[in-house]
């Protein structure tokens, strides 16, 4: 859009539509209350930001590598016994009893090593990267802002009006989030307590097209948009409530948690929550001299385990669980070796958290391998690509097609099975049309191809990348509808790998990463 | 914002400004060099002329000593120095004896900023603050001494100010250099002073190849800086925190710097060593370009187009390089190009929190001239104010400073959403409209008579509000918003009922009944215009 459009635009919308929304969403709040659509529209995704760069080694516990971490890292390293166990492989931190807790009931999953190539071990830099999904241009748009933009172009011109009366995105503090940078502005508004009302006085000023002028529209929109949105925010968190016994008052993400189930549960329409817990930057005294049960980075991962969980426990005791699914996400994740501050230093990959109940997986990739050698400066290497994450989260959990999807990315997108448990009905279509999904994606030991058949014979076979045959799968006659065929890719060494599925109604390629 | 879609400079020329020298022209450079001039202080650079203002600006006024206030402060005399007192031996008085002296750092540098003169260098040591980022330290008195040397230096040379920050205690503690030691280097200094601090990071053109340096280069530069402690934090017999080498802890090996350094080798120098690495750093004309970009995003525009870069920015580190990375030629040349006074790069920052704080009482000539208590209370809530808006002076939210000064591509945006705009105009009502800040069973308002009594003409409507505009907003006001504010001032009366009232408080100062009029409707005419997007903007 031209400036000037947008200038004439915002013109006609300051003339009377505050006044115009605040009589329409009252009105939309008291139609939506607890009505729960499992529809992507009225799918909520929270986000919650590790900020300074997590140490994931200490978070999620490759207990199948603790000889060696014991070498890489003895003054911080959680005590063996005090590991809490997910599987044989892997454990927590012992502060995280809330998220074993969930895991333990399919409603937490981790993705492990996820990080991106070519690793810059900037705060800044690498925020940006993980706000934007972009590692090769210059960031200006976050992911959700991308993906906003696509659905409700021209932002904020025109915006709210008596359709969408809500804000795209919420931020939950005093500051907004660049995950939601938009081409012409951020979709998020920022929040610190939805029970504050307020109304800011009107502006006339108009924007004469310099930098100055631009700063003026800002404004204005701001004042605007304060009043609209305040407003809307103000009815939901009244009209809502909040049931779970587990919140604490004195955990900032908890409170802040409490108030996002309020407003959701008050039917705000708000599609995006944004949360942010800072001090991950564990440079020194992550853990106390006396124990590395305690210290900094405990009561970190304490206060993100109990928040989430209380949540999880609100959603389901409000009949919301099929609508609101979590993640968390950090810059980096910290050096394997630690330094002499009982600290760790700025490193690679590391391990996320999905939440809620449409989870697909427990856990997504290998443990990482640690070595028994000290070597300066070394990271956790990356295996899945944070992008994919965010890719496989648009697809699965907001329904976004694959094509539109991709476009929102610079890269060649693998999509994983994350989200998409609750989905009943939104694959089949997308199946239909000859395709097949394959998850995980890498894999490691075994993958699962799904797709679907009109009773008829199915003959699936996987090609190495020169097409040389390496293993038949299935061979013989399958009934109509969706199928789920296991393949065991356990002996296969690394790389990539085409899989055929030969139906008499037509052929399906579709590729598998095979990870070590 | 696309900036094809903006109007831009007519002037890319750093020679000097040579255009009409008015209220406008000197208004803008002490806004952009100051926390908030008065009508009298724009009136005299006008007379002054541009040169004779930039000269005066370039001065670092002499400052004292944060003093004792708060009654936890059981060390330092009521009203002294505790810059150079101990702790108590009790380890439970610590922390309250650290808390008085927090607040009272808080309340001088908040303090300095009320009482500034015709001087740049508050607003260059914020840019310092921003640019190193150190936090509040567990001990006051680093922390303090940390301010003293960006203040001392704002104006100083800035290869000196990088080496004096790195071996500062303040910073020591900040980025792990106290506990980066032959044995187990910590790379957390390392990496801000090449990404940050000096050369700037640029595109990552490779594994670990950040353009200008690469991660070899942190490796080796923790382990050059290994070696320094600090000491006497939160002491009950030391009376300084000090920084002192420890040749033991110090890696003696020879580092060797990537190919972006010429893969030159640094040989052990033991406590200089630091000294010849940035010497090595400063070699490279990048710094430079780095340096100038965060000063004309701070000074001037955010938006760093390609004629900024082909033009304005190899311009000032040309003269940054040539006088061996002193500031003031740099500095100097900027405020004085035809560049900076070009009409559409005025009104292009939005005000920072403290800028809009400060401005609100600075403009208005108002200080609380109470006693060490009470202003010391007022001062550390008008700190706590700026932290509530987003700027807490001594605390930049993280090693970068404030995202403002550096996010794209909202950048001076970024200090104002929905939220936060609604308490700038809580925060400004409160002063202007109600209470004032309070402290001590007293109240700081806004000093409203001093200030409409020094305007040009405070007994015409409309010069006032023409006054009001010219020192408050960057770029004038339209017809409409003058009316509205005028219409406030006379209370939708006649102009002449204005002249009326404001002289018959003339005619009997001391007495309320006249003056309390007077008082409430500037009063009213400034909360409305705190709450203009103009007034938001600098």
């Amino acid at each position: 859009m031209k400036r000037r459009d947008f200038v004439r635009n915002m013109a006609l919308v300051s003339a009377g539509t505050p006044i115009l929304v605040n009589n329409v969403s009252l009105q939309s709040v008291g139609k939506t209350l607890f009505d729960v659509s499992k529809s992507a529209e009225d799918r909520v995704l929270v986000i919650i930001r590790l900020n300074g760069g997590n140490d994931g080694l200490n978070t999620v516990i490759p207990r199948d590598q603790y000889a060696n971490l014991s070498i890489q890292r003895s003054n911080i390293l959680i005590p063996e016994t005090s590991v809490l166990p997910l599987t044989t492989e892997v454990g927590l931190h012992p502060s995280m009893t809330g998220i074993q807790n969930m895991f333990n009931n399919g409603k937490a999953s981790i993705i492990q090593n996820v990080g991106y190539p070519e690793q810059n071990r900037s705060h800044f830099r690498s925020m940006d990267i993980w706000s934007s999904g972009l590692i090769d241009s210059n960031p200006t748009t976050g992911w959700m802002g991308r993906k906003l933009d696509s659905d409700y172009p021209g932002y904020p011109t025109g915006y709210p009006n008596s359709t969408d009366t809500d804000p795209f995105a919420i931020s939950m503090g005093y500051g907004v989030s660049s995950t939601c940078q938009g081409i012409m502005a951020n979709f998020s508004h920022a929040v610190s307590n939805p029970f504050d009302v307020f109304n800011l006085t009107g502006s006339g000023v108009v924007n004469d097209g310099t930098y100055y002028g631009d700063h003026m529209e800002y404004l204005k929109t701001l004042i605007d948009q304060a009043n609209a949105f305040g407003a809307q925010i103000n009815a939901a968190a009244t009209a809502g409530n909040t049931m779970s016994t587990l919140y604490d008052p004195l955990n900032e993400l908890s409170t802040q948690l409490q108030y996002v189930a309020q407003m959701i549960s008050g039917g705000l329409k708000s599609k995006v929550y944004i949360l942010n817990i800072n001090g991950f930057d564990t440079h020194d005294a992550q853990v106390d001299s006396a124990s590395t049960l305690t210290g900094g980075h405990a009561e970190l991962l304490k206060g993100l385990s109990d928040a989430v969980e209380a949540f999880q426990d609100d959603l389901s005791l409000l009949g919301l669980e099929e609508r609101v699914m979590g993640m968390t996400f950090s810059e980096f994740g910290r050096q394997v070796a630690s330094n002499a501050s009982l600290g760790t230093d700025h490193g690679d990959a590391a391990p996320l958290f999905l939440f809620g109940t449409c989870l697909n997986t427990n856990i997504l990739g290998p443990n990482p391998v640690i070595s028994d050698t000290i070597v300066n400066q070394i990271g956790v290497p990356m295996q899945i690509d944070f992008r994919d994450v965010y890719a496989s989260v648009l697809h699965d959990w907001f329904g976004v097609s694959t094509s539109e999807v991709q476009a929102m990315f610079e890269h060649s997108v693998t999509f994983y099975s994350l989200m998409n448990s609750c989905n009943v009905g939104i694959e089949e279509e997308e199946l239909s049309k000859n395709k097949a999904i394959i998850y995980p994606n890498p894999a490691f030991d075994n993958a699962t191809i799904r797709f679907t058949a009109l009773n008829e014979w199915v003959k699936i076979d996987v090609y190495d990348i020169q097409h040389r045959k390496v293993a038949s799968i299935y061979d013989g006659k399958l009934t109509q509808g969706r199928h789920d065929v296991k393949l065991e890719i356990i002996d296969l060494s690394a790389g990539e790998y085409i899989i055929q599925i030969q139906k008499e109604s037509g052929l399906v390629h579709t590729k598998l990463l095979k990870v070590k | 914002m696309p900036q094809d879609e903006v109007a831009q400079p007519i002037s890319y020329s750093m020679a000097p400004y040579s255009g009409a020298w008015t209220k406008a022209e000197a208004g803008h450079l002490l806004r952009r060099t100051m926390f908030g001039p008065t009508n009298q202080q724009i009136l005299t650079a006008e007379t002054d002329g541009m040169a004779t203002t930039v000269n005066n600006l370039l001065q670092v006024p002499v400052i004292g000593e944060p003093i004792a206030h708060d009654s936890q402060e059981i060390i330092a005399g009521f009203g002294t120095s505790w810059v150079n007192s101990v702790y108590p031996s009790d380890p439970l008085l610590v922390n309250s004896v650290a808390e008085a002296r927090n607040k009272s750092l808080a309340a001088w540098i908040i303090g300095r900023l009320n009482t500034e003169s015709v001087s740049i260098a508050e607003k260059m040591t914020l840019f310092w603050q921003n640019h190193f980022a150190a936090p509040f330290t567990g001990d006051p008195r680093a922390t303090y001494d940390y301010h003293a040397l960006i203040y001392n230096n704002s104006l100083g040379n800035f290869k000196q100010l990088v080496k004096d920050v790195t071996i500062n205690p303040c910073m020591l503690l900040f980025l792990n250099g106290a506990t980066n030691t032959l044995f187990s280097p910590n790379e957390n200094y390392a990496r801000e002073l090449l990404e940050l601090f000096t050369i700037g990071k640029g595109p990552q053109i490779g594994s670990g190849d950040y353009t200008y340096y690469k991660e070899e280069d942190i490796a080796a530069g923790a382990k050059i800086l290994t070696g320094y402690i600090v000491d006497g934090l939160a002491s009950d017999t030391l009376t300084n925190v000090t920084a002192s080498f420890n040749a033991t802890l110090h890696d003696s090996s020879t580092k060797i710097l990537s190919s972006h350094f010429g893969g030159v080798s640094i040989p052990d120098n033991g406590a200089n060593e630091y000294s010849d690495y940035i010497d090595i750093i400063f070699q490279q004309n990048e710094v430079a370009n780095h340096i100038c970009r965060k000063l004309y995003r701070y000074f001037v525009n955010f938006d760093l187009t390609t004629s900024v870069e082909s033009d304005i920015i190899p311009v000032m580190a040309a003269t940054m390089i040539s006088n061996n990375y002193e500031v003031i030629p740099v500095i100097a040349e900027l405020l004085s190009s035809e560049h900076f006074y070009d009409l559409s790069l005025r009104g292009t920052l939005i005000k920072g929190p403290l800028d809009m704080l400060l401005s609100v009482f600075n403009s208005t000539e108002s200080v609380p001239g109470f006693d060490i208590l009470t202003d010391g209370i007022m001062y550390s809530t008008l700190y706590s104010y700026g932290d509530v808006l987003g700027q807490s002076y001594a605390s930049p939210p993280s090693v970068a400073g404030w995202p403002a000064y550096y996010q794209e591509p909202a950048y001076s945006q970024l200090w104002i959403n929905a939220t936060h705009l609604r308490l700038r105009f809580q925060l400004t009502d409160f002063v202007t409209l109600y209470t004032g800040i309070p402290g001590n069973g007293n109240n700081w308002k806004l000093n409203i008579l001093t200030f409409l009594d020094n305007l040009s003409s405070p007994a015409d409507a409309i010069a006032v509000i023409d006054d009001l505009v010219d020192v408050f907003v960057p770029k004038g006001m339209d017809a409409v918003q003058k009316l509205i504010l005028k219409t406030i001032l006379t209370n939708g009366q006649p102009d002449f009922e204005w002249t009326i009232e404001y002289g018959a408080y003339t005619a009997d100062p001391g007495n309320s009944n006249v003056s309390d009029p007077v008082r409430s409707r500037v009063e009213a005419v400034l909360a409305r215009l705190f709450q203009m997007p103009e007034f938001h903007t600098l």
